[in-house]
């Protein structure tokens, strides 16, 4: 798999103890959490809660048009973002790697996600982005100190440094 | 035209969800604690174990576990994947049972939970006794990196909380780290609910 596309194999991602809660309605709420760095990007859980008690809503995956998906934007401080609109997903040969920051929601579901983000952010406000207008999810929005993420970056291991494979 | 439209049709009644049992899955209602542990389990020169971000519930706590394989051996069944397959008829102290790669805790009270507890139908009436260890996601798309969420139903008393892996097929012998359970304790005291008004069922 090209680099671009997940963290590196050989390496445990630094962990950032945060879980946001990025948008809350009386039905639903959103979080980030499970944060994982490494070097190239981060990992991290999206999360649609429904409230206990609330009534499921089933839609027809098929008949889904992109605006009944939950939508993800991720804000660097220096204004470059990258969302989870699939459609904008480059077009890009393996090897050619994309410019970052580049996100990649590898689950989609009614209960959100799991997303890699290609690119570390500079220092400052990291943003969280989101909004669902088929669930009436109005734009949310919370933010991380940049610096968390960046000092987990510092502390992800390689597990093989410098060795050849046996 | 007004008549020409259809007559409206009642509505149809929404499934209200009342959720699964507190064993299955953490909690929805509720924002976990983090203990950032970033620790390495087990390491070959082949493969290697982490484990990651403890989130911590009032009912439980959840981490992540990495699977790392540095080369796919050809013509070896280096499938992680084995790590799922338990319940599925297959009897993990059976003829295979060197070939699973075995996780799992242990309070300090001695009461544990593993991936080779057998496997409850989520509608079992009654709740297991806690702890309990159950897969909620895994993710990974070759041999060589997956990553795996586990939930473990029940929080460890004070005293250490042992996190142990085994792979006796892969030359991983018993390996484990001891935390502080008192991390995980403070965490989940740190947990908050997402709608605090909601009155508890």
């Amino acid at each position: 798999m090209p680099a671009w596309s997940r963290g590196p194999e050989g390496t445990v991602p630094g962990v950032v103890p945060v879980e946001l809660l990025v948008a809350r309605t009386d039905t639903y709420a959103v979080l980030v959490g499970g944060l994982l760095v490494y070097p190239t990007g981060f990992d991290f859980d999206l999360a649609v809660r429904r409230r206990p008690g609330r009534p499921r809503e089933y839609r027809d995956h098929h008949e889904r048009s992109w605006d009944d998906h939950l939508r993800l934007e991720v804000r660097f401080a220096d204004g470059r973002a990258a969302d989870n609109d699939f459609r904008r997903w480059p077009r890009t040969s393996g090897d050619q790697a994309p410019d970052p920051p580049l996100l990649y929601q590898s689950t989609v579901g009614d209960d959100g996600g799991h997303v890699w983000l290609w690119g570390l952010p500079p220092p400052g406000p990291l943003t969280f982005a989101c909004q669902w207008p088929a669930r009436q999810i109005p734009p949310s929005q919370a933010e991380l100190d940049a610096g968390l993420i960046l000092e987990a970056a510092e502390r992800a291991r390689t597990l093989w440094p410098g060795e050849a494979p046996p | 035209m007004s008549a020409s439209q259809p007559p409206e049709l009642p509505e149809e009644p929404s499934e209200v969800e009342h959720g699964r049992p507190a064993w299955v899955e953490p909690p929805a209602d509720v924002v976990p604690g983090v203990v950032p542990v970033e620790l390495v389990l087990a390491r070959t020169p082949q493969r290697a174990i982490g484990l990651t971000g403890i989130r911590a519930y009032p009912t439980g706590f959840g981490c992540t576990i990495h699977l790392r394989l540095r080369e796919v051996v050809p013509g070896e069944q280096s499938n992680f994947g084995a790590f799922n397959m338990f319940g599925d008829g297959v009897d993990p102290a059976g003829e295979f049972a060197d070939y699973f790669l075995r996780f799992g805790v242990g309070f300090a009270d001695g009461r544990k939970a593993t991936n080779l507890d057998h496997r409850r139908d989520l509608d079992e009436v009654r709740a297991p006794d806690p702890p309990t260890l159950r897969l909620v996601r895994w993710e990974g798309y070759d041999l060589l990196s997956w990553e795996v969420d586990v939930w473990v139903w029940g929080l460890p008393p004070p005293g250490p909380l042992a996190l142990v892996c085994e792979w006796p097929a892969r030359g991983i012998p018993e390996s484990r780290v001891e935390l502080d359970a008192g991390l995980v304790l403070e965490a989940a005291a740190r947990a908050m609910p997402i709608w605090p008004d909601q009155i508890p069922p």
